[in-house]
């Protein structure tokens, strides 16, 4: 169905012709239907209230943090308005400078690309198998999906820590990449079993007639066609890594081992009176680089969001 | 996949061209994802162990990590340590007596209730609102999507410090707009107040989460037949009729799979009550996760705690159970 029409004209053959879906028609013609430019106005305020309330809802909380760090110490209570009278980038340079910051930022990198190459490497091969070959333990899948829904973190917890002193690897960054990694993997090799199953088995056949190896079609088909899906992998696990706070707390110690979230979570611990600035500073600090990255890889990751929000 | 934009037609692959889903089976509704083919080791050449292979180290990194700590876990719940560093002894059901006995554990059990209830009704009405919002104006403001998923990429200790600002009694936005108006003296004290820290997490916890229930939602609402509403515009019912009547029912599998999603993420999270509250003021938010998480890693009797975790595992298994008969009714994958 090409779109001749225009947008505000609706067909009387609207019935007849193939079912849209309601996402396809608001696309198509979004415009109200009252008649009369006044109505018009008066229903795009009305659809746009809700929606300057969810901007309000998500952004806020943003937006308060970044005023409070904008302040110093005294200000922040003697100055509660938004706007602050005289900002300084102090908070900033003092958590920037602080080793507490840079050891804990390096070590989230550390752990966040670390988590991300293991989860790719283990999954992609792990996926391939499943959406692939006929095999004994290929009904495993199911199992794999079901499993994080089965065991939470908070089932996890102890158990890992117990495990980690047995196996000396309490208060490694090492042991944080292994456990990432093992939590993400069954939401990975689920996303990537379907996008490799979306990806016609003809033209693997055709590249194998023409004499490619296992590696050559993974190297030169799968893995180049799956793209997007591993993208959203691996910010996936990233995310994960990077955000990570309750294990992190349990498995690592010492200063030189912990990762962002650790780190702001004893900020905070810290007796006498709170330094919102710093507080606030940390926390935009810790928020920025994953929104930077974000933003690169959005338009790819938002299809694979919505498949892991029921794991 | 609930949301049309498919990964799939970026990697310039048509639809056309899949395997055709298989039609209606006796399997289960998971199987259905399958490809149909029969010969599903059709690209030929291959030795017979490369699936194994391929999918060993991921099957014993996620057994040996998730699998077999929670079994163990469960086995444990059955010893106690005499004294802190003694040998372990089987104790059987002892540690799951002491905890049905003790007091601490059904207040936790209380107050969980009140912060999955809570969450619930705020969520799903957030949620249903904002989706219903953002699904008039599909198509437009693309930027907002991406803006409503940012609580979805901050760690719960950013958004615990965040709300912790935002609410703070004394500076906090929340107050100074309440204090604001004209019939209010002053705002609540909305983390030292006990009766009222657990708002507070509710709240939390839902900016937290509500990224996720939208994108499920409106996945549901996109999908929704437009003939439906047709019928009901041509019927002569409201905007307003129609979002009850029509659309609301028509996202039953959405709206379940959200409360099973939230109610797990309530029930076994930890993160935002811990970093937001610790449990207090006064153990006003001391979930039974958090009363987990007390008694192991502060009273350091970790085989009681097995016991809590256990207890939690339980309920979370329900809910599992629940998702998957969801799943199965509407044929639906989420």
């Amino acid at each position: 169905m090409t779109d001749t029409l225009s947008q505000d004209e609706i067909p009387a053959d609207r019935i007849a012709e193939e079912p849209l879906t309601a996402g396809e028609r608001s696309r198509r013609k979004w415009r109200p239907t009252g008649s009369g430019r006044a109505t018009q106005i008066f229903k795009n305020v009305l659809i746009s209230i809700p929606l300057i309330l969810l901007v309000i809802w998500t952004v806020g909380p943003f937006l308060v943090t970044l005023s409070v760090s904008l302040k110093d110490k005294v200000e922040v209570f003697a100055d509660p308005s938004l706007i602050p009278a005289n900002p300084s980038l102090d908070a900033y340079g003092d958590v920037v400078r602080s080793d507490s910051f840079t050891t804990s930022f390096w070590n989230s990198v550390f752990v966040g690309l670390g988590t991300t190459a293991l989860t790719i490497l283990i999954s992609v091969p792990a996926a391939y198998a499943f959406a692939r070959f006929r095999f004994r333990g290929r009904h495993l899948l199911l199992l794999f999906t079901l499993l994080p829904r089965l065991v939470p973190t908070i089932g996890m917890m102890i158990p890992i820590y117990r495990l980690a002193i047995a196996t000396n690897m309490l208060d490694r960054r090492l042991t944080l990449i292994v456990v990432y990694t093992s939590m993400l993997l069954p939401l990975a090799v689920w996303l990537l079993v379907g996008f490799f199953q979306s990806i016609p088995r003809d033209i693997e056949e055709a590249a194998n007639v023409d004499g490619a190896s296992l590696w050559g079609r993974l190297r030169y088909i799968v893995v180049p066609l799956a793209a997007p899906a591993m993208i959203t992998v691996g910010v996936l696990a990233f995310r994960e890594a990077w955000n990570e706070f309750t294990l992190v707390l349990v498995l690592v110690n010492s200063p030189g081992n912990r990762t962002l979230p650790f780190e702001l979570y004893k900020l905070q611990g810290v007796e006498g009176v709170a330094d919102y600035p710093i507080e606030a500073a940390f926390t935009v600090l810790t928020i920025l680089p994953f929104i930077i990255f974000y933003t690169f890889v959005e338009k790819h990751v938002v299809a694979g969001l919505v498949s892991g929000s029921g794991k | 996949m609930a949301i049309p934009t498919k990964p799939v037609s970026k990697a310039g692959v048509t639809p056309e061209t899949n395997p055709k889903p298989k039609p209606k089976s006796k399997g289960s509704w998971w199987q259905a994802k399958e490809p149909q083919r029969q010969d599903n080791s059709a690209i030929i050449g291959e030795r017979k162990t490369t699936p194994y292979v391929f999918s060993l180290p991921a099957i014993l990194l996620v057994a040996g990590l998730l699998g077999f700590p929670v079994l163990w876990g469960v086995w444990q719940s059955l010893y106690r340590r005499p004294s802190l560093g003694a040998d372990p002894d089987w104790v059987g059901l002892q540690n799951y007596a002491d905890m049905f006995a003790s007091d601490a554990f059904w207040e936790s059990l209380k107050k969980t209730t009140i912060f999955v209830t809570g969450s619930l009704i705020l969520a799903l009405a957030l949620g249903l609102f904002f989706s219903h919002a953002l699904f008039k104006v599909v198509g437009r403001f693309r930027f907002l999507r991406a803006v409503m998923i940012g609580p979805y990429i901050v760690s719960n200790v950013a958004a615990a410090v965040m709300f912790r600002i935002l609410f703070n009694a004394q500076f906090g936005t929340m107050n100074q707009a309440l204090e604001w108006l004209p019939f209010v003296d002053s705002g609540p004290r909305w983390l030292a107040d006990p009766t009222i820290a657990m708002v507070t997490v509710i709240f939390t916890q839902v900016w937290t989460d509500l990224p996720l229930v939208i994108l499920l939602l409106l996945g549901g609402m996109m999908s929704i037949d437009q003939a439906h509403l047709d019928a009901a515009l041509v019927d002569g019912a409201s905007g307003w009729d129609r979002a009850i009547h029509i659309t609301s029912p028509l996202l039953a599998p959405q709206i379940l799979i959200s409360v099973v999603w939230i109610s797990y993420s309530t029930l076994t999270g930890l993160g935002v009550v811990l970093a937001l509250t610790g449990g207090g003021p006064l153990k006003a938010t001391q979930t039974t996760a958090m009363e987990m998480y007390t008694v192991a890693f502060r009273n350091l009797e970790f085989n009681q705690a097995l016991a809590i975790a256990s207890f939690i595992l339980l309920l979370n298994g329900l809910l599992t159970l629940a998702y998957l008969r969801i799943g199965r009714k509407y044929n639906y994958d989420a």
